[in-house]
């Protein structure tokens, strides 16, 4: 079919156009709880066929390379096997190298993260669990490194999580040691210092050493304490002589993940997750 | 066309979408795999009207702003703004040949990418950018390189003649 210049836009198709735009508009001023439900029945109806194509394609592959490791830590098996004086020692480290998960014993739910090709895909993302798996608004979303998030709207099977680079992320953190606490926001869109958190709200008379550890404080009941969020990097500036902002280097970035998991129970005020990160943690 | 060149025509279509949700986290990061979701509608507008090709902007745009809900609506006002200029350009330039096929999906990536960024005000500063200057013109790098391959081997199915570039 060759295209012809006669195929200009007719007045239909300028009305047409000017009403998807309008619609678009419309769909853009949309108040937080009206847009919401709009978008999370599209992922449950038209969009969740490719969601789930989506997510076997992600367990596919990551069974690929789980299938690669199996093999690899066989063959490591059956050479240590050989030398059995050896595998006491090699049972030693290798449970040295057991992961976060169990770690972290019980509460959590892994999820892949269903990447799209947005250029504000970093901001929140969908991943693949949901209300079925356990989830709920405001569960805590970590990697091995440390927080990745918090899950703002729960589908059955998928959830949105809302990563530390969104503009509306706050947590109530507090210094490894803790000497300091103060609140995480992200530091913002401009200059050199994109994808940088920072730590609010510290009183002026508390100096926070480069390379501090930051974690969740476990105020506010949404994150539990201890959770890895960053290493302190610099000074971002001062308010007035009565507090300061300190740049932290986060401890993982939201496009770098495959997979994180989400914590789905709710533990006591006096838990503490330091000991489930250590090992991958953001090191000062 | 024949009446099977239609059928191929929409598996060609929905090959892409399929892509779109499968292989494509395989081509590279987020930001520089090719879109095969956008391809998809810039090859649909190459044939149809602009009126409908704004349309189906706008519903493929509402549905990639349910799965990025942090700039909802905007992925509708990009996807629909591109839809209707591609169908418009191609009527207007009436060339089919590799070179301005290739321009056309390159540029409506990245005019995509414009939209999406400026609508949802999410970015700004050196972030934006970053995004509009390295990030995507690689991604409308690849997806034009996409858009080239898919046209010189099913060229014939869509029905788009393409001449020397």
């Amino acid at each position: 079919m060759a295209l012809g210049a006669d195929r200009y836009a007719s007045r239909a198709d300028t009305l047409l156009f000017l009403g998807c735009v309008g619609l678009s508009v419309a769909a853009m001023s949309l108040p937080d709880n009206w847009r919401d439900p709009i978008a999370q029945g599209l992922r449950q109806t038209v969009l969740a066929p490719f969601l789930a194509l989506q997510q076997q394609t992600e367990l596919l592959s990551a069974a690929r390379a789980h299938y690669d490791a199996v093999v690899a830590q066989r063959d490591s098996a059956v050479l240590a096997a050989t030398f059995l004086p050896e595998l006491r020692s090699e049972n030693g480290r290798l449970r040295s190298l057991l992961g976060l998960g169990v770690r972290l014993a019980w509460g959590y739910v892994p999820a892949e993260v269903l990447h799209q090709p947005e250029p504000t895909n970093p901001l929140t993302f969908v991943v693949s669990a949901g209300r079925r798996n356990g989830v709920h608004p405001l569960s805590p979303v970590v990697s091995p490194e440390g927080l990745v998030g918090v899950v703002a709207t729960v589908d059955a099977k998928t959830s949105v999580v809302l990563t530390w680079a969104n503009p509306e992320f706050r947590a109530s953190a507090i210094a490894a040691d803790g000497s300091v606490s103060g609140i995480v926001a992200p530091h913002g869109a401009a200059g050199p210092e994109v994808w940088l958190l920072e730590l609010q709200g510290v009183p002026y008379r508390q100096q926070v050493p480069e390379g501090t550890v930051i974690l969740t404080s476990g105020l506010g009941g949404v994150f539990p304490r201890g959770i890895p969020i960053g290493t302190v990097v610099g000074l971002a500036g001062e308010a007035k002589g009565w507090e300061r902002t300190y740049l932290i280097r986060p401890a993982i970035h939201p496009a770098a993940l495959s997979h994180v998991m989400i914590l789905t129970a709710v533990r006591g005020p006096g838990s503490d997750l330091r000991g489930a990160f250590q090992a991958d943690s953001v090191h000062p | 066309m024949r009446k099977t060149d239609r059928y191929r025509y929409v598996l060609i279509l929905v090959g892409l979408v399929v892509l779109h949700f499968t292989v494509r986290e395989r081509l590279g990061g987020d930001r520089i795999a090719p879109d095969f979701l956008l391809l998809a509608l810039l090859i649909y507008t190459v044939r149809a009207q602009p009126g409908r090709s704004a349309a189906a902007g706008f519903v493929v745009g509402l549905l990639r702003d349910a799965l990025t809900p942090a700039s909802f609506g905007a992925g509708a006002l990009a996807h629909t703004l591109v839809g209707y200029l591609s169908s418009w350009a191609k009527a207007v330039f009436f060339a089919e040949n590799v070179f301005v096929n290739g321009c056309l999906f390159f540029a409506g990536t990245w005019l995509r990418n414009l939209v999406v960024l400026l609508a949802s005000g999410r970015l700004g500063g050196a972030q934006l950018g970053w995004e509009l200057l390295v990030w995507s013109p690689l991604q409308s790098l690849t997806t034009a390189a996409v858009g080239i391959v898919v046209l010189w081997l099913f060229g014939r199915w869509l029905a788009i003649r393409l001449g020397d570039a």
